[in-house]
């Protein structure tokens, strides 16, 4: 498996790349159609949405082949902004 | 007056043997990312945040093209592949390497496009319906999100445009290939960005 992926560099890599974002985004759709109770569908959905960022993130962006502080930059607003969320949500969200 | 930086200029990461240096346009580029980060980041947890409070506007989603999304999720994801395959040509810079880069940034802009129109034709369906912006607070951060991000992929074809007629011209296909990197990364993250809007625009 691993001599495999490294022969997969350039264009065929990323091929590849794209058959997993497609096959994640025919996942989320079907997971979408089915009668499976709403919230493990949303999760479902958003995990599939997550793997796909990563993806495209680690392997277009090159960001795993980057320098750790790049990494620390990309994620910081993320953190950022998922704090801010969590920490207005009880004022907002789930106000009684 | 001191000269203006080259493009070549980098930063330095670490010291002694554990020197890493990053072409200070990368990096400008992660940065300015970064900030379109916040800006969608904060539109995207107050859409989540306010939708909870109003008890999931399910009524107002259910009036979403779905179907129109996952075409132009597609369409998305196939021109970041166009745009990976641009990038790589540059990287490797094989003979006919304008050829392919003239290629495959020429579908990345079509496919672009492809995602506007799509949009258009999206809107005006809503508009008929009379689902404007201001038939509620669910439509109003449909159209401001979705806006915001055509608005991002309208200025990404603009840029990968400029590039495509850039590398028409044998002296400028140098030019070409070392910021079409820079290009790269501004467009993916345009696909990042809608990657997470489809799901919690059509799908939730």
């Amino acid at each position: 498996m691993q001599e495999k992926s490294a022969h997969l560099v350039g264009a065929a890599l990323d091929i590849r790349i794209w058959e997993w974002l497609v096959g994640l985004l025919i996942i989320g759709l079907m997971v979408f159609v089915m009668p499976i109770p709403k919230v493990v569908a949303i999760g479902l959905v958003f995990a599939a949405a997550v793997v796909k960022a990563v993806l495209v993130v680690r392997k277009y962006m090159h960001l795993a082949a980057e320098h750790w502080l790049l990494c620390v930059l990309a994620i910081t607003p993320v953190v950022l902004i998922a704090g801010m969320a969590i920490a207005l949500s009880p004022d907002i969200a789930f106000r009684q | 007056m001191e000269a203006a930086p080259s493009i070549e200029t980098v930063v330095q990461f670490g010291d002694g043997d554990s020197i890493r240096e990053v072409p200070a346009p990368r990096l400008a580029v992660w940065l300015f990312l970064t900030s379109e980060i916040m800006v969608f980041g904060g539109l995207i947890s107050c859409f989540i945040l306010l939708r909870i409070a109003h008890g999931g506007w399910d009524a107002e989603a259910a009036h979403v093209h779905w179907r129109i999304g996952a075409f132009n999720t597609l369409v998305l994801l196939t021109s970041s592949l166009t745009m990976a395959l641009a990038c790589t040509s540059a990287k490797e810079g094989k003979e006919g390497m304008a050829r392919r880069l003239r290629t495959y940034l020429g579908f990345t802009i079509l496919l672009g496009l492809t995602f506007l129109g799509v949009k258009a034709c999206e809107y005006s369906l809503e508009f008929a319906k009379g689902l404007t912006p201001g038939a509620g607070l669910f439509w109003a951060f449909y159209y401001t999100l979705t806006g915001l991000h055509s608005l991002h992929v309208l200025a990404g074809i603009i840029l990968n445009s400029t590039l495509w007629i850039a590398a028409a011209r044998a002296d400028l296909v140098p030019v070409v290939q070392r910021r079409i990197e820079y290009a790269g990364l501004y467009w993916h993250f345009v696909d990042v960005v809608w990657i997470f809007l489809f799901p919690l625009v059509y799908l939730t």
